[in-house]
Order: C-alpha cells, then sequence, then structure tokens
C-alpha cells in the first residue's frame, strides 16, 4: 500500500485529496437532497394520498403538470408574477447593495456605529421583526401607489414614454424600504471583498493621475465582480424562499393539503426549481464570460 | 502663480469635505429604514395599556413602566427556551462552520473530477424549495428511528446530523463564502508548506483556518442567526420536545391566553401590542448582544488578515 500511494500522479493525489475534503458534504448532499429530489420528481407524476397506515402512492402520469399549466389558474399567474418581481429586485438589491457598501467603505468618523445598523438585517432579517415589516407595507393601499407618485415629474415623463416601465419604477421606489432589509449580507459581502483589494492598486492608479470615477470602474469593480456573481445568486434563492414569494405561498399551501396534495406540491417545486435553474444559469454566464476576459487582459 | 495653485487646493479640498458630508447624510438617511422597526419595538415595549389605546401617543409614551417585558419574559419562560435556543444554535453553528470550511478548502484547492459537477451541485442544494425536502427527509428520519429502535424525531440528532453533513440552513453560501476567501490567499503558502512535508490536513488547518479566522467568525455568526431563526425545520424534526425561543414566539398568542387565564382575571389583562412587541424584542436582544460584541472584532479581523492575491 504504502508503495502504491508514492506512485500517484499528481492529478491522482489531488482528486485522492479533494475528495477527501469533499466527502461529509457529498454524503450529506446525497441522502439528505439528492435523494429526497429524485424522491420528489417521481412524486410529481404521482398522486400522494395520507393515510393512517401511512402514504399512499398512485402513479398518475402527467396529469399533475397539465394540471399546473392548463387547469389550475393560480398557478401560472404567479410564476410570472414571480418572475416579474425577481428580476427588477435582483438587479437593485445588487446595486443598492454595492453602493452602500462602497460608500460605507469610504468613510472612517463613525465609521463602526454606521455598519452595525447596515448590518442589522442579518440578524433580523428572516426573524419575526421582518413579518411585521410587510405586513405593515402590504395594509398601506396598493391604488394610491400610482396615484402618490404620478404628481413627479420623471414619472409622467417616463409613463408618456411606456406605462408599464412607470408602473415598475413606481413599484420599486414604493417597495424600496422591503427591498432595502434585503441588502445585509450583501453589503457584508462586498465589504468584505472591498477590504480585501490591495490599496497599493488605487496608489498606483492615483499616480498614473486616475480620478476617483476612473477607479471605480477600472480597478474596483473588476476585482469585486466574482463576488457579485454570489450575492446574486444568494439574492435570488433567498427572495425566493421568503414569503413575499407567490409561487412558495402555493407550495406551501399544497403541502399542508394531506389529501392528494403532495404530488402537486412536488409538481410545483419541480416546476419553480427549473425556472430558477434558468435564472441562475443566466446570471453565471454573465458573471463568467466577463471574468474570462479579464484574465486574457492581465 | 503660488496663489492660484493654493486656492485649487483649497477648493479640491472643500469640494472633498463637501463629498463626504454627502456621503454622511446618504448613509444616515437610509440607516433609518433599518432603525425604525426597532425604535418602535422599544417604544412599544415601555408603553402601558393606556398609552397603546391613546392615538395622542406616537412614540414617547406617557407613564412608562416595564412590566409588559415581565409579562412577555414569564409567557416565553425566558430562562429555559434562552438557555435550549442558545446551546441548540450553537451546535448546529459549529457543524455548519466545520463542514463549510473543508468543503470551501476542497473547492478552492484541488482539481478533482467532477469538480463543476459538485459546485452546480451545492448551487442545487441552495436552491430546491425546503418545504418539498422536508417530507421525504422526515419519511427517511422515522423509517431509521423504527431501525435503529429509540427516538429521532423530537431530539435534536437529525438537524445536527443535517448541519454536519452540509446540508443545515443556507449552508451553501457558508461554503461559497469560504471558498472566496481560501481563493484570495495565495497558493504559494500552500505549496510552501507541502514542500516542508506538511499533509494536507496540516495545510489545511495551519494555513487555511489559520489565516481565516475572521472568515471563520463570520460564518459562526451567520450559521447562529440563521439557526436561531429557523422554525419551519425545526418546528418538524424537533416539534416540542426542546421550546425553541422563536419557535415560543410563533406561538405566543395561545400562550398569553393560558397565562392570562391561570393568573389574574381581570379584563384590563388583555393581549395588546405592546406585549407582543415586548417579546419580540426579548427574542432578537441575544442576537443583538452578540452581534454588538462580535461586530468590532469582525471588522477588526477583516482589516488585520490583510492578505490580497497576488
Amino acid at each position: 500500500m504504502a508503495k502504491q500511494k508514492k506512485l500517484l500522479t499528481y492529478h491522482q493525489r489531488q482528486n485522492r485529496q479533494g475528495y477527501r475534503f469533499m466527502l461529509p458534504w457529498i454524503v450529506g448532499f446525497v441522502i439528505f437532497t439528492a435523494i429526497p429530489f429524485v424522491a420528489t420528481i417521481y412524486l410529481s407524476f404521482t398522486e400522494v394520498r395520507q393515510t393512517v397506515l401511512g402514504f399512499k402512492i398512485t402513479f398518475i402520469g402527467l396529469d399533475n403538470y397539465i394540471m399546473a399549466f392548463f387547469e389550475n389558474v393560480e398557478f401560472v399567474p404567479a410564476m410570472l408574477s414571480f418572475l416579474g418581481m425577481i428580476i427588477p429586485y435582483t438587479f437593485v438589491i445588487l446595486i443598492l447593495s454595492f453602493i452602500l457598501a462602497y460608500l460605507l467603505n469610504k468613510i472612517t468618523f463613525l465609521k463602526g456605529f454606521l455598519r452595525t445598523i447596515y448590518f442589522l438585517p442579518v440578524i433580523i432579517m428572516s426573524g419575526p421583526v421582518m413579518y411585521q415589516l410587510i405586513d405593515s407595507s402590504s395594509e398601506a393601499s396598493r391604488i394610491d401607489t400610482y396615484l402618490k407618485f404620478s404628481d413627479i415629474f420623471i414619472v409622467q415623463m417616463v409613463a408618456s414614454y411606456s406605462r408599464k416601465f412607470a408602473l415598475l419604477l413606481i413599484g420599486i421606489f414604493d417597495q424600496l424600504s422591503i427591498i432595502l432589509w434585503f441588502t445585509g449580507i450583501p453589503i457584508i459581502l462586498f465589504i468584505n471583498g472591498l477590504q480585501k483589494i490591495n490599496p497599493n492598486l488605487y496608489e498606483a492608479a492615483q499616480i498614473d493621475s486616475a480620478n476617483s470615477w476612473q477607479i471605480l470602474w477600472k480597478i474596483t469593480i473588476p476585482i469585486i465582480k466574482p463576488l457579485a456573481l454570489v450575492v446574486t445568486i444568494f439574492t435570488i434563492v433567498n427572495l425566493g424562499t421568503f414569503s413575499i414569494n407567490p409561487v412558495y405561498g402555493l407550495i406551501k399551501t399544497a403541502t399542508e393539503n394531506t389529501s392528494g396534495g403532495l404530488g402537486i406540491a412536488a409538481t410545483y417545486s419541480w416546476i419553480y426549481s427549473f425556472v430558477v435553474l434558468i435564472l441562475i444559469g443566466i446570471t453565471f454566464l454573465i458573471f463568467h464570460n466577463k471574468e474570462k476576459g479579464r484574465r486574457q487582459d492581465s | 502663480m503660488m496663489k492660484i495653485k493654493l486656492t485649487k487646493i483649497a477648493r479640491a479640498k472643500k469640494f472633498h469635505t463637501f463629498l463626504k458630508l454627502c456621503i454622511y447624510f446618504v448613509l444616515i438617511c437610509i440607516s433609518y429604514v433599518y432603525l425604525e422597526p426597532i425604535l418602535r419595538m422599544i417604544s412599544m415595549t415601555l408603553m402601558s395599556t393606556k398609552d397603546v389605546i391613546d392615538p395622542s401617543v406616537d412614540w414617547l409614551p406617557k407613564n412608562p413602566s416595564l412590566s409588559n417585558l415581565k409579562v412577555a419574559g414569564t409567557v416565553l419562560d425566558l430562562k429555559k427556551t434562552l438557555v435550549n435556543s442558545i446551546w441548540f444554535s450553537a451546535l448546529l453553528a459549529c457543524a455548519q462552520t466545520i463542514v463549510s470550511a473543508l468543503t470551501g478548502f476542497a473547492l478552492s484547492r484541488y482539481n478533482f473530477k467532477f469538480k463543476k459537477l459538485w459546485i452546480i451541485m451545492i448551487i442545487l442544494a441552495f436552491i430546491i424549495p425546503v418545504p418539498l425536502l422536508m417530507i421525504p427527509r422526515l419519511m427517511l428520519f422515522i423509517s431509521a428511528q423504527n431501525l435503529l429502535g429509540f427516538n429521532l424525531i423530537g431530539t435534536p440528532i437529525p438537524q445536527i446530523l443535517m448541519a454536519l453533513l452540509g446540508q443545515g440552513v443556507n449552508s451553501t453560501i457558508l461554503i461559497l463564502i469560504f471558498y472566496n476567501f481560501f481563493n484570495l490567499i495565495p497558493y504559494s503558502l500552500d505549496e510552501a508548506a507541502m514542500i516542508d512535508g506538511a499533509s494536507p490536513w496540516q495545510v489545511f488547518v495551519q494555513i487555511g483556518m489559520k489565516l481565516s479566522a475572521s472568515t471563520v467568525l463570520v460564518v459562526f455568526l451567520f450559521s447562529f442567526v440563521w439557526n436561531w431563526n429557523e422554525t419551519y425545520i425545526t418546528g418538524t424534526l424537533v416539534r416540542n420536545s426542546i421550546e425553541l425561543l422563536p419557535a415560543k414566539l410563533n406561538m405566543f398568542d395561545s400562550a398569553f391566553k393560558t397565562y392570562a387565564a391561570a393568573g389574574r382575571g381581570n379584563a384590563e389583562f388583555r393581549i395588546n401590542e405592546a406585549y407582543k412587541m415586548s417579546a419580540t424584542l426579548l427574542s432578537i436582544t441575544p442576537l443583538l448582544i452578540l452581534y454588538g460584541f462580535v461586530q468590532k472584532r469582525f471588522i477588526q479581523g477583516i482589516e488585520n488578515t490583510g492578505i490580497t492575491g497576488e
């Protein structure tokens, strides 16, 4: 055995050691995520009834999918409104959290105090406070929002160009306080990344007479880009698992329905996971290409 | 000539301070969004029953008292639930930190087969909706329980097992934090250690973990908070056999009713927003304290670890 170990090639050793470190996660993934998930795929083609003796599973083919897309009036609109929410939200959260992290990184006076406040959402985000926050804001009548903002000149200008876009803009401003609550972890990630940037780079750029705007675009943003991918994925999933996501609510109610609901819940969440996967795949492609370009440059 | 230059510099300086003031203005304005609910909670906590009904009282209560906190504390059974919540979350957080460090290290340092596939799987593990996975998981634990002959449901074992094997709350993001951090440590350090005869495990402990003390702190804090606030998985697997603070808070209304019925029977003693708010405040106070304590070290840690790629 000892002889064999010495004869391993570099790649074989890398392979073996890598898997040794990965092992706990892989075992857990297979048992607690992969198998349940595959079971879910199977369940999505069945009707599950919870009886006294256990679960009674009958295979019904594509019926659940047909029901989700054509018969159920709730699912498709919920999915569309989920997409309509998540894309602008993610975009706004990404940009806002970067700007806030950048600003928080610039200041020196009151630094600790302000950071303490800005990291608060990390602690409160998933807790009970958040539910109260969303409750109180949803009470405010939605119909009024357009009227409330329609006096503003810029909104009128955008509305004359495209009313839909204006509504989207108003929606974002209306929900800004909730959106801000989702920036906690993105800000932390960005600040973490910003502080790792070598100050020598900034100095070198300054000596070459770059102004701070140029430094931001040529140094800070390219370095921070890989982190932006993490932030985007996190935001998409985090928004998805939150109670403001209409699809999640549908899945939850279907899961609680013990007489035949589990199969439909499985179908819903399978479609939902597929859509989210596509979204994440798109962001991955966007950030990946740019990263490659940067590597070729340097 | 000299004069012109000086005024230019002075102007630039003025502009600079103006810019700084703008930054402060923006940051302080936005910070109000985060502070408002907490301030609101504190003000509600201090209100007496009269103040809650009184429409003229907005922020400052007319007769402040701490009795709300006392009532909420007894209803929540604070002493017991607090201790339970702390050790439960800390245990899960430890397990999650260890496994995510290992996984992050493997992804950052080694080129093994199907690595890309595993990265995709790690992300996949994050985006699959949890309620769906919970049903097969629950079935799994129940059948394991029947096989082994002792109770798993109702004990923290299933959740610890899941956390230890990297399937806890938001494990993926913890792994990615470690992965990102380890990527910033130059590989030449590893090479130097390996030339000196260090085993992979030693490289992990001596280089990976020792340099990432601040990251470990961040990950632990995240994991602790997420496990603390998590009620869905805990509610399915642990149920009521261990009383945890957030779970108790979810049932605050019914718990309050039984308390009021058993205690004082007068009509005034009814549930109101002030009691709920003080209970909520009590449930997040431990997190706020922990956070205030760790936050300083956490920022210092980041600044001291001055390693930036090559």
